[in-house]
């Protein structure tokens, strides 16, 4: 950890957080939820004002969704891990568009793939996935090949034992 | 097949040897087609350019994987071109899926949506193999094999329903189609 992070890092103190260090450079802070949007106000006044990423990870076996804020400062190239875990049956937070404006389209991609809901951003139309009739497509639970198979069918292939002996005699091109 | 005039023979003789390209160009396959329109392997010496419109365009050749939004602006594009129109299905993903077989948004063969008149195996096809299927589909042109878009008109109802199966509706509703 850099010295301006350690500086930031004690600023963060009063919010009970859990600091790991990944890397000379990369630290990961994770906190309850309710204390999620004081702690990315305080990196944001503190220089790491860059949003670069707002993700999602499905923990299932602990029934928890992690929501993942990564900020970047410009100032001394350091990078922040804001990490929550909120329920994955009611998957609801708060929305970040007053803080970074371009959180309104990384949430409706949330919502669109992770069916979180985002309180104060009205805004969820889809983003990518039209005409969408399962559930959220990257959690966990949700099986692609069997939803392929039921919508795309395969094509079906017939063994050609004599055509694949003459391939491999060399007899014809393959 | 049913046989062909005169004047449908000489008329096809004529179309394989001026062949405008229209190239759908979402899939990875894109890239392997500024190398075969250029200086290296000069495509145009086959009498084959690219068009920028589907209107004006003969072959549509479909680079890659199609995802359910792209195939929806894929059919719109091949049902505004002018008959005889022919299509290529470039790379594996169009043939069976390929690495995609098992995505969720991804179709895994795309003759079950559009007549497809000739294949490209292989991932990635190297430009020597794209002019190899555009001489084939030539060949073929010549024979009055090449008959995907009468094969469309003549089976519209199966290709519908089979595009309403995997889309649901074949209508695009953004901002440039409303």
């Amino acid at each position: 950890m850099t010295n301006s992070m350690n500086d930031v890092v004690k600023s963060l103190e009063g919010f009970n957080p859990f600091i790991e260090e990944i890397d000379e450079r990369e630290v990961k802070v994770t906190v309850s939820p309710d204390r999620v949007i004081a702690v990315l106000e305080t990196l944001k006044a503190n220089g790491y004002s860059h949003l670069s990423l707002m993700t999602c990870v499905d923990w299932i076996d602990d029934n928890q969704l992690e929501l993942v804020y990564i900020l970047f400062s410009w100032k001394d190239g350091g990078k922040f891990i804001v990490s929550t875990r909120i329920d994955r049956n009611n998957p609801k937070f708060f929305t970040v568009k007053e803080l970074w404006p371009v959180a309104r389209f990384y949430e409706r991609e949330l919502h669109e793939f992770f069916g979180v809901e985002f309180e104060g951003n009205d805004d969820m139309r889809p983003l990518f996935l039209e005409l969408w009739d399962e559930k959220p497509p990257l959690r966990k639970d949700f099986d692609p090949r069997d939803y392929s198979r039921k919508k795309f069918p395969d094509r079906k292939y017939e063994k050609d034992v004599i055509k694949e002996a003459k391939i491999f005699r060399g007899e014809i091109n393959g | 097949m049913k046989e062909r005039t005169i004047w449908e023979q000489i008329a096809d003789s004529f179309r394989s040897r001026s062949i405008w390209m229209l190239h759908y160009c979402t899939g990875c396959g894109a890239m392997e087609l500024p190398p075969t329109m250029t200086s290296r392997f000069d495509m145009e010496r086959f009498g084959i350019a690219p068009m920028a419109t589907p209107r004006q365009a003969d072959i549509l050749l479909i680079t890659g994987y199609l995802n359910t939004k792209t195939l929806r602006r894929v059919i719109y594009t091949y049902e505004q071109m002018a008959d005889p129109k022919y299509v290529i299905g470039f790379g594996s993903c169009t043939i069976n899926g390929g690495i995609y077989f098992d995505s969720y948004s991804t179709i895994n063969r795309l003759d079950y949506y559009i007549p497809v008149d000739v294949y490209i195996a292989g991932c990635m096809p190297r430009p020597e193999a794209i002019l190899e299927a555009f001489n084939y589909l030539m060949e073929k042109i010549r024979k009055g094999e090449a008959d995907g878009w009468k094969r469309y008109r003549e089976n519209y109802e199966w290709y519908k329903q089979n595009q309403i199966r995997s889309l649901g509706e074949v209508y695009v509703h953004d901002e440039f189609h409303e």
